[in-house]
């Protein structure tokens, strides 16, 4: 006994971290490069810049808002009660997070743009239907998380899309376009603050230790707009911009470093739980019997997979961000904040309506968002077509790879 | 690895072009430019009788021409339907074609002029030059029409741009009908002339005021696609 664990079971909890950090490891590698390289391409950060940002942000996403999806990747996509074993349920897990796993590893050798969110539900599905049947699976949230799937780029272009046609009616319109932009910029920011603010407390555990009601949230987010908005127009407002339109795009090169970290931070918050919530089923179906049964390791784990995600950017993630950096120099600064927030706050919201979304494909629903606003000099539309085949090819590949391995794993422990 | 970049699966690599087709438009102009600026320089002196270089003007203008193709079939190269611009995308198309076509005019009149030197009679003489400075202007405030592309780009074409614009079209109107009034002069005169004259030299003095003159036209359907272009 091992912790009060059988040995294969400690075994299996073994290998479950293994896997789950490598998940981790593999979104920080590749996924938060996606959701960055619009910052690093419009250079209003360095490459050193965006790997820090990248890490502690996702980092603190991941700790701080990273629960909701975790609960929908635990308990919404199979009904555990269905499958009843313990054994099983701890099986099917690994088996889900091997899939995605070895999937998404294949995906990105092969450069396929997947998602390894859709990658994980796929896992997840796969096994569930296998050892639980039809019934297993609850099909109405699935159904609600596919549909996300669809609707998270689509929200991503259209606050992208409003994003930059009010900073064309407000900033390039007027008669003094740097007079403006030091006006409606730090508006922006106001609102990335009260946005971040509001999902922090709003119904979560840091939002019960700190507050008593949800007036009181929602007067103190109010106070925090109105705070940074009137700091920033303060701060900005002693800037030396020059004039014209390169002002603007210098200014909003300053603000686009808050808006990356916006983005570093939504990201941690969704994409964590990809990596966590089937490790999460394992470590808490394998302690039940034991002494340590019922104690509460979420935030250990969210913070594992942040750990992860932060080491993957960091050995690995640099290069992606670099080599998507060079290819994006398309993308001026007014665009780049629209991207970045449309992108962020979409995963934002998501993310505390436990809706797992792919990020990547959010960040391309608001690129494109800024294109149909007439902000960029060309789009390359035949991108939806790749995000429309790979939905339609990760999902069974998915799940046959964790019946597959599921069926092996049932063998060996 | 494919070379010294790593692997991702990001969809947002595939996104964008590599280059603005805008980018490659004003790649074009800078040699439309070059182009007529040597025209109008060849030209004057040819009418003043120096006719010493023009070849090495035409090889010139000739090899502008040839560049300039390059730039346009790799912008329209680039252009497949899934593509999304800002404008539309035929009209821009129509623009660069137009645009292209002051250098194919320029490039046939001064092989025409290099293939017979055509004697210019002294009364014609000003009016040419005057005829060519004025095509030249079209060009020139063409270009002005043009070079306010990047400004509506990064504006998404707000108001006042599009204004600025159409008052920069309408000077290429404007110099476009100056140049027609000298050309309809300097054909009444060649008319005048026609008994004077051996037939060839008058077919020729014709064909040179009309193909000059079809630059400036050019200029002026490029300045009307760029009016439908930014039209709301």
């Amino acid at each position: 006994m091992i912790f009060g664990m059988e040995p294969m079971t400690f075994l299996l909890v073994i290998v479950a971290i293994i896997s789950g950090l490598y998940m981790a490891w593999n979104i920080g590698a590749n996924d938060v490069a996606n959701s960055m390289s619009t910052a690093v391409g419009a250079k209003a950060i360095t490459l050193r810049q965006a790997v820090l940002i990248a890490a502690i942000l996702n980092f603190l996403g991941a700790i701080f808002l990273g629960s909701d999806v975790k609960h929908t990747l635990e308990k919404g996509i199979v009904n555990t009660d269905m499958i009843g074993d313990p054994h099983t349920v701890m099986l099917g897990f690994l088996a889900s997070i091997l899939a995605a796993a070895i999937f998404v590893t294949i995906a990105t050798w092969k450069e396929l743009p997947v998602s390894t969110t859709h990658a994980i539900i796929g896992g997840i599905t796969g096994f569930g239907f296998i050892t639980g049947g039809t019934d297993a699976i609850i099909w109405g949230k699935l159904g609600e998380v596919a549909s996300s799937w669809i609707l998270s780029p689509v929200a991503g272009a259209v606050i992208a899309f409003l994003v930059f046609r009010s900073i064309v009616h407000f900033v390039f319109a007027s008669g003094k376009p740097e007079e403006s932009a030091k006006k409606f910029g730090p508006l922006f920011i106001g609102l990335t603050f009260f946005i971040i603010f509001i999902s922090l407390f709003t119904k979560t555990h840091l939002g019960d230790m700190l507050f008593t009601g949800e007036k009181q949230i929602i007067f103190c987010s109010i106070a925090v707009f109105v705070v940074s908005a009137v700091a920033g127009i303060f701060i900005v407002g002693r800037m030396a911009i020059g004039e014209g339109y390169d002002a603007v795009e210098f200014l909003f090169r300053k603000l686009q470093i808050i808006t990356s970290c916006y983005v570093a931070l939504s990201h941690g918050a969704n994409d964590v739980a990809n990596a966590i919530a089937p490790l999460s089923v394992v470590v808490t179906t394998a302690l039940e019997n034991t002494s340590l049964a019922g104690s509460d390791f979420s935030y250990y784990l969210l913070a594992l997979g942040g750990i992860g995600i932060a080491a993957g950017i960091m050995t690995w993630g640099y290069k992606v961000m670099r080599t998507l950096g060079s290819k994006i120099t398309a993308l001026t600064n007014t665009r780049g904040f629209s991207v970045d927030f449309g992108t962020a706050t979409t995963v934002l919201v998501a993310s505390r309506l436990g809706l797992p979304i792919s990020t990547s494909h959010t960040v391309v629903g608001a690129i494109i968002g800024v294109g149909l606003a007439k902000g960029l000099e060309a789009v390359d539309l035949s991108v939806i077509k790749k995000i429309v085949y790979s939905w339609a090819f990760t999902l069974p590949a998915a799940i046959i790879l964790s019946i597959l391995i599921y069926r092996g794993l049932s063998i060996v422990f | 690895m494919k070379g010294k970049t790593a692997h991702t699966r990001s969809p947002v690599s595939g996104i964008y072009r590599k280059k603005s087709p805008f980018t490659g438009l004003l790649e074009h102009m800078d040699k439309v430019k070059e182009c007529t600026s040597i025209l109008e320089d060849a030209l004057v002196k040819y009418y003043r009788g120096d006719i010493k270089d023009f070849d090495k003007s035409a090889k010139k203008i000739s090899e502008l021409e040839h560049e300039a193709d390059l730039i346009k079939g790799n912008i329209r190269s680039h252009l497949p339907s899934s593509i999304l611009m800002p404008v539309d995308k035929k009209y821009f198309v129509w623009l660069l074609r137009e645009q292209d076509a002051i250098l194919d005019h320029a490039e046939n009149l001064a092989q025409l002029m290099d293939m017979r030197h055509t004697n210019i009679p002294i009364k014609l003489k000003e009016l040419f030059i005057e005829h060519v400075h004025l095509v030249a202007d079209t060009v020139n405030e063409m270009d002005k029409v043009i070079s306010k592309v990047k400004d509506l780009v990064e504006s998404s074409f707000v108001r006042k741009d599009r204004e600025e614009v159409k008052s920069y079209i309408r000077n290429v109107h404007r110099k476009e009908w100056e140049a027609d009034q000298r050309r309809y002069e300097l054909a009444k005169e060649i008319y005048k002339m026609e008994k004077e004259l051996p037939p060839m030299d008058i077919y020729h003095l014709l064909k040179i005021a009309d193909w000059t003159d079809d630059i400036a036209d050019h200029a002026e359907n490029v300045a009307d696609w760029m009016r439908a272009l930014i039209a709301k």
